[in-house]
């Protein structure tokens, strides 16, 4: 196993006063193995990557384990982060242009990864630059050395910052929604750049994102989050043919289809809530067509739907399919007894 | 286009702007009421002698006569005499301006060193107890009046502790360097002369402290307010993500990038230093430019005064020229547009 997190929580301070915005997240990557976050904005997806690269605002709390192969990030130093992050684990971000320091040559903003985390001269540094910029796609890797990330285009720059993020051939590499700001044939190309990237390497990647035909392109795996919460987890084809969680399907539904001609796209009412006031039980109760009354009343625990296939809603905790615990047993909160 | 085309083209833009300060200070210093010849000659002059020395002086000429003759003498390095001094202005500047120029330099290079980290560190640490101290300092930095925190300094270090010098450029038993720039230390140092150096640097440190207090507090400010946009930017958070340690992030990524509104301020102050800093050359007897210009203006010394605010506006847009070449050094976006 590759990365392991379990039983994830983060508390960000607000006002004063601490805000839950993860509650309880546990998954695992495989080497070689693309797993998928999808949700709407605010539910935690990039609090979820930020907490694995500890990239979090001072007064974050944070609980919970995360494990890079045999390392538990959550126990290391300061110091000893900076020789994991963007060395054993990169991250790429949304928009290329502002993850871009302005002021710097692309050169050296490759560069410095490699100067913070390897011994090669300055020369040698130069040389893996070009090399990095001609395997993520670059035409004319030896000017574009020298440009500025002002003189390149989108897709350009977010080829950039990949091979930034490629540079010391990270073990795991997390994306946070890395094509939305690209066109869509632009989208495409990066996609299958990563693709092409993880097989050479070997390496884990986490792709977050919320555009589930990014998830169909690329991802093994999948885990669907809601306020904060994993609420389904599962290979990426089984949960595009059978999704469980009424969220999920929602979610699904929203998609628009090629030859299907409907007068109104699929949309789930309502919003996300906030963590100032989440609700008792399920987080998805009050927007859920299929709501009972002990959704408001209790939170459903993790149960197996599927094959390998896992989903947090009492629709089938009823049904009995089996009770499954992804996160080791004890949830306090989770009380299902008869 | 290139550095030296965009040089010569912004000197050329000087010629206009110091012709309008030239016309501006010229008719304004000559149409107030006040009338040079009877201050030179005292309150009991005889009313010939007194119109002997006006017409001596060509103020009975119309102004833009006067204003000719002036120009054509500037066009040949001549600023006229002083009235007061009896000395051609040029060498009084020659005399006067070095002094206040060092000290004007070295308080900004304190304001630098002390005024960029503090306000790098309020940043950083915002609303813990380090940014709470920065931020207090730097306002009572602000708000202290200059003089009154020159005497302060004069009564505890000079009086009481007796460990710095009170008044002048040197002491008394030290004659000055060869005269290479006119400001001591450098030229003490350009000569190898270090007893000359020692005396010329203790003499310094109190005015320029007390020059650089209020613009500390500003530089603070304003750096504190740049990081904090900056900090807040998405490759900040990039450069952590790679693996930086937090000196590197701020110093080496954050910095540059909220350096433009804290150089452009560095280069106003400046400005405003050099013509500004009459109050510490009175509290510690520097024989600066500031001084003489008041001198010049309490006895209607026109040349005196022209003289003057010419030399302080050339070095204000020439301050500003070298802020501007320093803004296309750091970020390759402008590109000498």
């Amino acid at each position: 196993m590759l990365l392991n997190v379990e039983n994830l929580s983060l508390s960000l301070k607000k006002d004063g006063s601490y805000l839950k915005i993860l509650d309880d997240v546990s998954f695992q990557v495989e080497k070689g193995e693309t797993l998928g976050i999808v949700g709407e904005s605010g539910c935690g997806k990039s609090m979820t990557a930020l907490s694995i690269m500890r990239l979090l605002p001072d007064k974050a709390k944070l609980e919970g384990k995360v494990n890079l192969e045999k390392k538990e990030i959550t126990a290391l130093s300061k110091k000893q982060l900076e020789k994991i992050r963007g060395n054993q684990i990169s991250m790429i971000f949304q928009d290329p242009l502002t993850s871009l320091n302005p002021l710097h040559s692309v050169g050296k903003q490759i560069g410095e990864a490699l100067y913070l985390h390897t011994e090669l001269s300055k020369i040698e540094r130069k040389q893996r630059v070009v090399h990095l910029l001609k395997e993520v796609g670059l035409p004319r890797a030896d000017e574009i050395v020298n440009e500025y990330p002002h003189q390149l285009s989108g897709g350009m720059r977010q080829r950039v910052m990949i091979a930034i993020a490629m540079a010391c051939n990270p073990r795991l590499l997390i994306c946070d929604e890395p094509t939305t700001a690209l066109d869509v044939t632009v989208q495409a190309q990066i996609l299958d750049l990563m693709n092409k990237l993880k097989q050479m390497n070997d390496m884990g990647i986490i792709m977050i994102t919320h555009d589930l035909g990014v998830v169909a392109e690329v991802c093994d795996r999948v885990i669907v989050m809601y306020a904060g919460k994993v609420v389904e987890q599962g290979m990426a084809e089984e949960l595009f043919a059978n999704p469980k969680h009424p969220y999920t399907i929602g979610l699904m539904q929203s998609i628009p289809k090629l030859g299907e001609r409907k007068n109104q796209l699929g949309s789930i009412p309502g919003t996300v809530p906030s963590p100032k006031n989440m609700p008792l039980g399920c987080r998805f109760a009050d927007r859920c067509n299929k709501a009972m009354d002990i959704c408001r009343g209790k939170q459903p625990s993790t149960v197996e739907v599927g094959p390998n296939h896992t989903a947090a809603c009492w629709l089938y905790e009823e049904k009995g399919v089996g009770r499954y615990d992804a996160s080791r047993g004890e949830r306090s909160e989770a009380t299902f007894h008869h | 286009m290139d550095a030296i085309q965009y040089i010569s083209k912004r000197l050329l833009l000087m010629i206009p702007i110091l012709f309008g300060i030239s016309v501006l200070t010229f008719f304004i210093s000559h149409t107030i009421p006040g009338d040079p010849a009877r201050l030179i000659l005292g309150p009991k002059a005889d009313p010939v002698i007194i119109k002997e020395l006006q017409e001596k002086m060509g103020l009975n000429d119309p102004v833009y006569v006067q204003y000719g003759r002036y120009v054509s003498g500037i066009l040949q390095g001549d600023l006229g005499n002083s009235t007061y001094t009896q000395q051609a202005v040029v060498n009084d500047l020659k005399r006067y301006f070095p002094a206040t120029l060092e000290l004007t330099l070295f308080s900004m290079i304190i304001t630098v060193l002390v005024g960029i980290p503090f306000g790098i560190i309020s940043a950083n640490k915002k609303d813990k107890i380090p940014d709470q101290i920065t931020r207090f300092a730097a306002l009572i930095g602000v708000a202290m009046p200059a003089f009154w925190l020159g005497i302060i300094l004069l009564l505890f270090f000079y009086l009481q502790l007796g460990v710095l010098p009170g008044a002048g450029r040197l002491d008394t038993w030290v004659s000055p360097p060869a005269h290479i720039t006119g400001m001591y230390t450098i030229d003490a140092l350009l000569t190898g002369n270090w007893p000359v150096f020692q005396s010329a640097f203790i003499h310094l440190i109190l005015p320029g402290i007390t020059q650089a207090a209020v613009t500390i507090g500003m530089i603070t400010r304003m750096t504190r307010s740049s990081m904090l946009e900056v900090l807040r930017s998405d490759y900040v958070r990039t450069a952590y993500a790679k693996g930086g340690s937090q000196n590197r992030v701020l110093y080496g990524h954050a910095l540059q990038n909220g350096m433009m509104p804290i150089l452009t301020l560095i280069g106003m102050t400046f400005g405003h230093s050099l013509g500004g800093s009459v109050l510490v050359e009175s509290v510690f007897s520097w024989p600066g430019l500031g001084k003489y210009a008041v001198n010049a203006i309490t006895y209607l010394d026109f040349p005196a005064v022209m003289g003057v605010t010419l030399l302080i506006a050339v070095l204000f847009i020439f301050v500003n020229l070298i802020i501007d070449i320093f803004y296309q050094v750091i970020d390759p976006r402008l590109k000498y547009e």
